[in-house]
């Protein structure tokens, strides 16, 4: 019973028996959530006992249009995406270019660089509100040994540090993933080009460019993706290192929505922001896709 | 870069490379030294303005408060219980469905890989409050089994990535040999295949676990009873009850928190470059 | 063939049966027999909590049909809590709140009216006022149990040597006077956690006649006038002008000022009289302090935003829960929360009891006193009030306490902001 005479009727009705126990959850937990979230967004669904939601069209988006607050937090939620994206994507690839010359230690420093994964986000946010203590943290502690400030700073305080202070943090933690995932691919990149340039003379910068950069294009841009995608989806790391504070200076799109869900009930709402950012990162995955892939081409 | 290169690197290059190397371990590996020390230190230590990163006089008391607090040890069984059961779920599903995603070429399959694209796009907020909705005339909401649902639900994705590459790299004659036998597929599955999916299935078992483990915001939304509540949950509410932070259970409880994923961590860092990207490298 | 199917049969069983093994016995009992009922609490303080629990453990001995399980909550993150909770049908029998908190659950139809519950005796023992904060269309939903008002706290020995005598009234001009006295070097005359300033700022709004608010439940209208910005006017000049205000206390939270108070870096400090409380367990031996006497602008009033109690409409034992709430309003157990929390009973009974018992030492003749300028304030009524709080006052007020706009900018935003909070 070769693969190549089993007749493809069979193999649908025996792959849907072996989808089946999935299927129930998935259908029901997801899929089915899917939709009925994006469809909540066009209604007024809100807290309370005995209310009744109606369909109201775009009236949800209307609403949107002028509300400052929610465009505020939608420009805080770029920042925060796009700079925590590329300057995890730089830092990345800089230690897994390290981690994959013959440095020696660089099995301990592999192993050394997977802890912010490993870490619950809660814990992460915990122990940068320790690091970045005003008064007893460390890193006010060097800032002021090296004279680089007088007073302590409280950063995540502070309504100029705190998205700074918030975006180093989300690059801490999505640095391991982002470098294991390029590590991995610099890994599966042929020894003879690098060899073959080599005997051309080329410089270990034009090899950078000419070999490297190349050759990884296509897990650049899937961990670049992802990372993009969880980016701006993110939500508990902030919501416990500021909660949106101070006065909605690091307030994610998502814990725009969240509070909007959450706090003041208005489900229908909170779904429609939903709705708009979903819109707004599939358009943006498109463009960056599409130019990715056209100069590849 | 390569060795080729490494072979004509300068002396000075070297040191360079070791400086940077060491600056990103400092900054990758200091938040956790931090934490833990400060998890070591008494709370007088703890107020001093000039802070050390070793603790003058290694003391346990914070570990020893953060256990007799009630709702904590109460959440790492919840924790525990929910995580377990997530991977257990999760193995068990995820196993037929990655083989046949593996194995044939159905229409399922496409149909299957936009489901794990979609299910990362989109941001979890639309998807809680229907969630929420449809859970509680199940009863499931506020319960543990509707959390370890959820979860089944949303592991998947990551766990059908991972283990479709393992089931890929079984070989193929093995299971076509136990056929001629008369074998039924199951059969084939449980006895061929499954032994030599052993790595695979142990490191998605330790991924679901992780982020089982680590999950924050489904937690937050469905479980609102305290005798309910996941470590993160309650570490979480920890930081906030009115300002008055007691930082040194907090650390402790939350290197506590850590050691889980860490250990399971050190377990899998070797597959994580090689095995955990061949589904990704298939595309 | 057969065996897939069955295969499959028992991995779905598996799921279903995870799915229902579980306990999900939330509203147990539903006999006529016995009952249970949670009570969510938010004491945090341990004198308080302890109390708390005492009076659940004296009810759960007196009354064997009807139980209270005590269950721990947080101030912090009751309000999302209780959305959850409602929506989820899975909300305590009995929940604690702040009057000003509650208003949107009243509105929203999820709390019980407890008018035919409650007896005689407590009705009678809460001023009318009170009861107005927790009433709307002659419905009462919930018991209001202690009062917060915002007091200054002193270090004695520093106004000692300063030369500062307390008298019976404390005017703000007394206030900015005494904190530009005891203003010198590193040191500051006040110490002031403004970190949420907006409960602050309205509360005391009052003393000045501020309003904020005008009319009730979503046609409110803002009214930001020089009486309302009279509060955050002085704050400012005296944290930039006199420089009698440390301008990093403003970003902190009020627990967070106490270590600078204790140690001597400020004079006085300004926060909700439950902070006594802290003071009394933190501070080190020999630390002398004291409460001063009211703050007064044009009056000392104050907004009365008391706890509450109060019992959800879909529980199904309303009528046992409401008389555990009557049994929780009686002087004795009133007095014993309130002296754990440093907090102003809301009934004279309970004042008297903690009068008794205290001598009136440790500032407790000045707390209690305060307790009788505190009346219902408009913003209480307004529905949309925490979201405006939230998204509007906080970070508004944030900045202008940080010296980055003027008073101008922050009367407008406060305005402005209503009308995109509430359309």
């Amino acid at each position: 019973m070769s693969q190549a005479t089993v007749a493809r009727p069979k193999q649908n009705r025996e792959a849907i028996f072996l989808f089946l126990p999935a299927l129930l959850p998935v259908l029901l937990l997801s899929v089915y959530p899917l939709i009925r979230g994006i469809a909540l967004g066009f209604t007024n669904a809100r807290a309370g006992l005995r209310v009744d939601t109606d369909f109201i069209g775009f009236g949800n988006f209307g609403k949107l249009l002028h509300n400052e607050l929610f465009w505020d937090s939608f420009r805080i939620g770029v920042i925060w995406t796009l700079s925590v994206t590329i300057l995890q994507f730089v830092a990345a690839l800089g230690l897994a270019l390290l981690l994959n010359t013959d440095l020696k230690f660089r099995g301990v420093a592999r192993t050394l660089a997977l802890i912010p994964w490993a870490m619950p986000p809660v814990v992460v946010a915990i122990m940068w509100r320790l690091l970045l203590h005003p008064t007893n943290g460390p890193v006010n502690k060097v800032l002021q040994d090296l004279h680089l400030t007088d007073h302590p700073i409280n950063f995540l305080g502070d309504f100029s540090t705190a998205l700074p202070a918030v975006i180093v943090v989300g690059i801490w933690v999505g640095m391991p993933m982002t470098t294991v995932t390029l590590l991995a691919g610099l890994q599966g990149i042929d020894r003879s080009l690098y060899e073959a340039a080599a005997v051309d003379g080329a410089s270990a910068w034009r090899q950078f460019w000419y070999i490297t950069l190349p050759q990884l294009k296509t897990v650049i841009v899937a961990i670049t993706s992802l990372d993009l995608i969880w980016n701006f989806n993110s939500f508990g790391l902030v919501y416990v290192l500021t909660a949106g504070g101070p006065g909605g200076k690091t307030m994610l799109p998502m814990l725009f929505a969240y509070n909007e869900a959450f706090r003041y009930g208005n489900f229908g709402m909170a779904a429609a922001m939903g709705d708009v950012m979903v819109v707004v990162i599939i358009v943006f995955l498109a463009f960056y896709l599409r130019n990715r892939l056209r100069s590849q081409a | 870069m390569s060795e080729a290169s490494g072979m004509r690197t300068r002396p000075v290059a070297r040191v360079l490379q070791y400086a940077a190397v060491l600056g990103y371990l400092v900054f990758l590996a200091f938040p956790l030294l931090w934490l833990i020390s400060s998890s070591l230190k008494s709370p007088r230590e703890f107020a001093a303005i000039t802070p050390t990163l070793l603790p003058k006089n290694v003391d346990f008391s914070n570990y020893t408060n953060a256990l007799e607090e009630q709702g904590l040890v109460r959440s790492l069984g919840n924790s525990l219980q929910i995580s377990i059961l997530t991977t257990i779920l999760v193995l068990i599903v995820a196993l037929p469905v990655s083989y046949a995603l593996a194995r044939f070429r159905s229409r399922l399959r496409p149909i299957t890989n936009g489901w794990i694209l979609v299910s990362q796009v989109f941001p979890v907020i639309l998807i809680v409050i229907p969630l929420f909705m449809i859970l509680r005339p199940l009863h499931l909401t506020n319960t543990i089994p509707g959390v370890v649902l959820v979860y089944l639900v949303w592991s998947l994705p990551f766990a059908l990535w991972m283990l479709q590459g393992y089931v890929a790299a079984v070989p193929r004659e093995l299971e076509e040999a136990a056929a001629v036998d008369g074998a039924s597929r199951i059969r084939t599955i449980v006895a061929i295949v499954m032994p030599l999916l052993r790595p695979g299935l142990i490191a998605t078992a330790m991924f679901t676990f992780i982020s089982a483990w680590n999950e924050f915001f489904f937690a937050l939304v469905l479980l609102q009873d305290p005798e309910l509540k996941t470590l993160p949950l309650v570490l979480a509410r920890f930081v906030g009850a009115e300002g008055q932070v007691q930082f040194g259970p907090l650390a402790a409880a939350s290197v506590l928190a850590t050691v889980p994923s860490l250990v399971f961590f050190a377990f899998l860092q070797r597959r994580l470059t090689s095995g955990l990207l061949s589904g990704a490298v298939k595309g | 063939m057969r065996k897939v199917v069955t295969a499959l049969l028992a991995a779905s069983a598996l799921v279903t049966l995870a799915a229902c093994g579980g306990n999900s016995d939330s509203g147990s009992g539903g006999s006529t027999e016995k009952v249970t009922l949670k009570f969510q609490s938010l004491a945090f303080q341990k004198t308080t909590v302890a109390a708390t629990k005492k009076i659940v453990a004296d009810w759960n001995a007196a009354n064997p049909n009807i139980q209270v399980e005590y269950v721990q909550g947080s101030w912090d993150s009751v309000h999302d809590q209780l959305v959850t909770q409602f929506q989820g049908g899975t909300a305590p029998d009995i929940i604690h709140d702040e009057s000003a908190d509650i208003t949107g659950f009243i509105n929203q139809g999820y709390l019980a009216d407890l008018s035919p519950y409650l007896s005689q005796a407590t009705k009678d023992a809460v001023p009318q006022g009170v009861w107005d904060t927790v009433s709307s269309d002659g419905k009462v939903y919930a018991a209001p149990t202690l009062l917060q008002s915002y007091v200054v706290f002193a270090n004695s020995a520093a106004l000692k040597q300063a030369g500062i005598s307390t008298s019976k009234e404390l005017t703000w001009d007394d206030l900015a006077a005494n904190a530009k006295k005891l203003t010198a070097g590193s040191k500051y005359g006040l110490g002031w956690g403004l970190k949420s300033p907006t409960a602050t700022v309205l509360n005391l709004g009052m003393n000045f006649d501020g309003k904020f608010f005008d009319g009730t439940g979503r046609d409110a209208k803002a009214v930001i006038g020089d009486a309302e910005l009279e509060v955050p006017k002085r704050i400012h000049a005296m944290a930039y002008t006199d420089k009698s205000i440390d301008p990093t206390s403003l970003t902190q939270s009020g627990s967070d000022v106490l270590p600078g108070f204790y140690a001597g870096k400020y004079a006085m400090v300004v926060g909700g009289n439950y902070a006594a409380q802290q003071i009394v367990a933190e501070a080190p031996k020999g630390f002398q302090w004291e409460v001063l006497p009211p703050l007064k602008g044009t009056s000392a009033k104050q907004a009365a935003n008391p706890q509450t109690l109060s019992v959800p409409e879909e529980s199904k034992n309303v009528k046992q829960a409401a008389q555990f709430i009557d049994y929780f309003m009686k002087a004795e157990n009133l007095a014993a929360v309130g002296q754990g929390d440093w907090l102003i009973p809301t009934t004279q009974a309970a004042r008297d009891a903690i009068l008794t018992t205290t001598g009136g030492k440790d500032g407790w003749q000045q707390t209690l006193a305060s307790g009788a300028e505190l009346t219902k304030a408009p913003f209480q009524s307004v529905e949309n009030y925490p979201k405006w709080k939230d998204q509007i006052a906080t970070p508004a007020l944030q900045e202008y306490l940080a010296n980055k706009t003027d008073l101008s900018a922050l009367g407008k935003k406060l305005n402005d902001g209503w009308g995109q909070v509430n359309s």
